[in-house]
């Protein structure tokens, strides 16, 4: 059973760890995903360089972003820097989840920031996707 | 599988650039509707200072992704790579421009090209709201 408590700069340690629950990708989160961006490629709903149809090479990025949501209470944040390293196509019917790690937090102007290295991979130990994020803090 | 231009391209090279109309069901579908949220809750984006409901910052890495199959293709989904910046909120109404501009090619290996593109995403008003790099792969050593 996970304790949850609101997310705050001190609470927050650097080194501290997520993982998010393993989310199988389906046909419809790739036609929904599809929607939000208004990008209907070919090789999401038809076939694909990869044998047959692949999901947007950023579809689980918010998996990768919602890490922290699996410990603390984020009532609203920044999202300041993204990196992406796309390492294998996503496919409908894999099963992938992130982990990731705090690798640095500090303080700019006065706001508060945490930095996050991420992987994404699918049920086999297969990476997909990996990178680092950085977040601005709301203080309440 | 890449395309002609990617193939050809040059540094200076402008990619043709996409349009992203920011409509609030689009947000609601992108990061799911739930209360205390900024991009989904108009009261309390206000509360938290923003005018209107924001668009989440990743839906802009969704549209250079998208400029990037376009041009790079398959390269892009496997062994792609993107770093952004994200500068100035999207909100709700807005109409973003996605632009990219061909920044370098270098070897990669003996087989392969990397080439490497400044993306960035504007607003209606010019004003920048997203800044980075992306870059994808390209059979053929020959950079």
């Amino acid at each position: 059973m996970e304790q949850f408590r609101p997310l705050s700069y001190d609470a927050l340690q650097v080194g501290e760890t997520f993982v998010s629950d393993t989310k199988l990708v389906t046909p419809e989160d790739v036609e929904a995903y599809a929607y939000a961006v208004d990008d209907h490629h070919p090789w999401f709903s038809e076939d694909s360089p990869f044998g047959g149809p692949i999901a947007h090479p950023t579809l689980l990025a918010n998996q990768a972003l919602h890490l922290r949501h699996s410990k603390y209470i984020v009532r609203a944040g920044l999202h300041a820097k993204m990196e992406f390293e796309f390492l294998e196509p996503i496919r409908p019917g894999v099963r992938a989840r992130s982990r990731g790690t705090v690798i640095d937090k500090y303080e700019r102007r006065g706001k508060p920031y945490m930095v996050t290295e991420y992987v994404t991979e699918a049920e086999d130990g297969t990476v997909l996707v990996r990178g680092r994020f950085t977040q601005m803090l709301f203080r309440d | 599988m890449s395309t002609l231009a990617a193939d050809t391209a040059a540094p200076g090279l402008a990619l043709p650039p996409l349009v992203k109309e920011i409509s609030q069901r689009k947000i609601d579908v992108y990061s799911g509707v739930k209360p205390y949220s900024i991009h989904t809750d108009e009261a309390w984006a206000r509360k938290k200072g923003f005018r209107a409901p924001l668009a989440q910052a990743m839906m802009s890495t969704a549209y250079v992704s998208e400029l990037m199959t376009r041009f790079v293709g398959a390269g892009f989904v496997k062994g792609g790579t993107m770093s952004m910046v994200f500068i100035k909120p999207v909100y709700v109404g807005d109409r973003l421009t996605v632009h990219g501009v061909v920044k370098e090619r270098r070897a990669e290996g003996n087989a392969t090209t990397r080439v490497v593109v400044e993306v960035w995403c504007e607003n209606q008003d010019g004003d920048k709201t997203a800044v980075g790099t992306a870059s994808g792969l390209l059979a053929g050593g020959a950079a």
